[in-house]
C-alpha cells in the first residue's frame, strides 16, 4: 500500500513537472520570423526610421515614458550610421569597419573606440564592453530565430492586424524575463514593422516599443556618410568600459 | 596643484557625462540573448547547439593602387557579377530549427490545459507545435494562416466514398438508415444519401446526424480548445455517443478537399468553395492545406 502510494505520488510529481515545462511553439510564427530573418540576411544595405518609446522607472513617479526617433543606415557588414533625436538629446553613432564614433551634438563631445571589423561583432562587442545598445539590433543577428527559440517559453502567431496602415503578421512570445511581440509586414519583404517588449522581471514591468517605418531596401549609400570628422571645437572624451563603472 | 585638481574634476564631469548616455539601464536596443557571439553577454540562454557560425564576411577592399600616368586597359567584363556583401552574412538555420532543444527556463512555466504534446522527451521540455490563437476574431473569421495558393487536387476517400450528387441504384448491405428532421437518410462509408429516382443520391452531411464511428482516413483538427474531425467534406465533433455532424468551424485546417470544390476569387485571393463553405489555401508544416474562412472577412 505504501509502495503504491509512493508510486502514485512520484508519477504525479513527474507529470506535473513535465507539464510544467510544456512550451508552445507555433510553426507558423517560426516560419514568418524565418522569412523575415532570411530577407534581412540577404540585404546589402538598408535604412529605416525607428520611433521608440521606453519606460524609465522612477521611485517617485513610477514608470516615466521617454521617446526617441532614430534613423538607421546600414551598408555591407561594416558600415553603420545611427542618428538619434529624442529625450537623450541629438546623437550620432558611426561605424566604418574599424572604429565606432560617438558624437553628442548637444555637448559637442565625441568619442572613438576601435572595434571588430564586422557589424554584428561590433554591436555585440561594444554592447558587452560599454553597454551601448543599438535599436532593433536583434533583427540583424543572423541567428535571430534560433536565439528567439532558445529563449522562448511560448511563441505564437496571433493573426493579421494593422501597423501604421500596413497589414502585418502579429507574433507574441514569452521568455523567462520578458514578454515580446513582433509585427512583420504581410508583403513580399516580410520586414519588421513594430516590436514591443515588456520586462516582467523588472519592477513595474517597464516596456520598450519601437515602430519601424520608411524602410529602404538596398539603397545606394555612399562611403562619406559613414565617415566621422570631429567638428570644430568638439571635445574628445573617453568611453568608460562597463567594468569600470560604479 | 589647485589647478590640477580643478582639471581633474572637469575631466571627471566630462567622463561621467559621456557614460550616462550609455548606461545599459536605459532600455533601448537589443534585448535578446545572442549567445553564439563573442560579445553581448547579457546572461540567460545557453548557446544552442547549431552549426558553427558562418565566417563573418568582411569588406576586403584592396588598397587603392598608386595613380599611374598611363591609364591601364579596362579589364575584361566578367560574365558573373559577384553578389553584393550582405549586412550580416545571411540568416542561419532557415526552416531548420531544433524545436526540442533545451530551453533556458529558470522558472516554472504555466500549464496549458488541453494542449497536445508532441515529441516530448523525458528530461527535456516538451514542445507543442501548431496551436494558433487568432486574437482578431471580431464578428466574422479571417484566416489566421498566411494565404498560400496551391493548385486544387480533388480528393477521393476510397472506392466507397462518392462526391455530392453521385447517384447509386442500390446501397451496400451494411448501409445505415436513420431519420433526422422528418427526413430519411442513409449513411455508408462517410457518405449520406437520400432516396431519389428509384435510387440514392449523395447529399451534404446533415448537421445534427450522429454516426458511431468514422471511416479510416479522417483528419483531426483543433480549433480553439475543441477537437473536430473531418472526413469527406464534413466536420464532426465527438459528443460522447458518437460523431455528430457540425457546420464547418472557422479556423479548422484540413489537408484535402473533395472532388466538386470550385475556385472563387475574393479580394484578389483564390478561395475554394465546397458545400457553401469557403476554404483558403494555406501551407502548414510545408504541406498544402486549407483553412475554413469567412469570405466576408477575406
Amino acid at each position: 500500500m505504501y509502495k503504491k502510494f509512493l508510486f502514485v505520488l512520484f508519477t504525479g510529481i513527474l507529470t506535473v513537472h513535465l507539464q510544467a515545462q510544456t512550451r508552445r511553439i507555433d510553426t507558423v510564427a517560426v516560419s514568418i520570423l524565418d522569412k523575415m530573418s532570411a530577407v534581412i540576411g540577404d540585404l546589402s544595405s538598408c535604412s529605416v526610421t525607428i520611433r521608440s518609446n521606453y519606460d524609465v522607472s522612477s521611485r517617485e513617479l513610477g514608470l516615466v515614458k521617454h521617446s526617441d526617433e532614430q534613423e538607421l543606415f546600414l551598408r555591407g557588414s561594416s558600415k553603420l550610421l545611427l542618428r538619434s533625436e529624442g529625450d537623450k538629446g541629438s546623437r550620432y553613432l558611426l561605424f566604418n569597419g574599424k572604429n565606432l564614433s560617438y558624437y553628442s551634438m548637444d555637448r559637442n563631445q565625441y568619442s572613438q573606440v576601435e572595434t571588430p571589423a564586422s557589424l554584428i561583432e561590433m554591436i555585440d562587442t561594444v554592447n558587452k564592453l560599454y553597454g551601448i545598445e543599438f535599436p532593433i539590433a536583434d533583427f540583424f543577428y543572423p541567428s535571430f530565430v534560433d536565439d528567439i527559440l532558445a529563449e522562448s517559453k511560448n511563441l505564437m502567431y496571433l493573426g493579421l492586424t494593422q501597423v501604421d496602415g500596413k497589414e502585418c503578421f502579429h507574433i507574441a512570445g514569452t521568455a523567462a524575463d520578458k514578454t515580446f511581440q513582433f509585427w512583420v509586414s504581410n508583403d513580399a519583404w516580410y520586414l519588421p514593422m513594430k516590436i514591443v517588449i515588456v520586462y516582467t522581471n523588472k519592477e513595474m514591468n517597464p516596456q520598450y516599443e519601437a515602430v519601424l517605418s520608411n524602410w529602404q531596401v538596398n539603397p545606394n549609400l555612399p562611403d562619406a556618410i559613414f565617415q566621422f570628422t570631429p567638428p570644430v571645437r568638439s571635445k574628445q572624451v573617453r568611453m568608460v568600459p562597463l567594468k569600470n563603472k560604479k | 596643484m589647485k589647478a590640477f585638481h580643478q582639471y581633474k574634476l572637469t575631466g571627471m564631469i566630462v567622463l561621467l557625462t559621456m557614460t550616462a548616455v550609455f548606461l545599459p539601464g536605459s532600455i533601448m536596443a537589443q534585448r535578446f540573448n545572442h549567445a553564439g557571439f563573442g560579445g553581448g553577454n547579457r546572461g540567460g540562454a545557453p548557446a544552442p547547439s547549431r552549426p558553427a557560425p558562418m565566417p563573418v564576411r568582411q569588406e576586403s577592399r584592396p588598397a587603392a593602387p598608386a595613380r599611374q600616368e598611363a591609364r591601364p586597359a579596362a579589364p575584361e567584363r566578367q560574365e558573373s557579377r559577384p553578389a553584393p556583401e550582405t549586412i550580416n552574412g545571411g540568416s542561419r538555420n532557415f526552416g531548420n530549427h531544433d524545436f526540442n532543444r533545451t530551453v533556458n527556463v529558470h522558472e516554472t512555466v504555466n500549464v496549458h490545459e488541453n494542449v497536445t504534446v508532441r515529441g516530448g522527451v523525458a528530461g527535456r521540455p516538451a514542445v507543442t507545435i501548431h496551436d494558433h490563437e487568432n486574437v482578431y476574431h471580431t464578428g466574422g473569421y479571417r484566416g489566421i494562416h498566411p494565404y498560400y495558393y496551391h493548385p486544387y487536387r480533388p480528393y477521393y476517400w476510397g472506392p466507397r466514398w462518392h462526391p455530392l450528387g453521385f447517384f447509386l441504384t442500390s446501397l451496400a448491405a451494411d448501409a445505415i438508415y436513420f431519420s433526422l428532421n422528418n427526413q430519411r437518410y442513409y449513411y455508408d462509408a462517410g457518405c449520406y444519401y437520400l432516396p431519389s429516382n428509384n435510387g440514392y443520391s449523395v447529399v451534404p452531411a446533415p448537421v445534427g446526424a450522429v454516426v458511431s464511428s468514422l471511416p479510416e482516413g479522417y483528419e483531426t483538427t483543433m480549433v480553439g480548445n475543441d477537437y473536430y474531425y473531418y472526413f469527406g467534406g464534413a466536420f464532426y465533433i465527438n459528443n460522447g455517443q458518437g460523431y455528430q455532424v457540425v457546420p464547418a468551424p472557422f479556423g479548422a485546417v484540413i489537408t484535402q478537399l473533395p472532388v466538386g470544390a470550385t475556385e472563387q476569387q475574393i479580394n484578389g485571393q483564390t478561395l475554394m468553395v465546397y458545400n457553401n463553405t469557403y476554404y483558403a489555401p494555406i501551407s502548414q508544416d510545408g504541406q498544402d492545406s486549407y483553412e475554413v474562412v469567412d469570405p466576408n472577412q477575406q
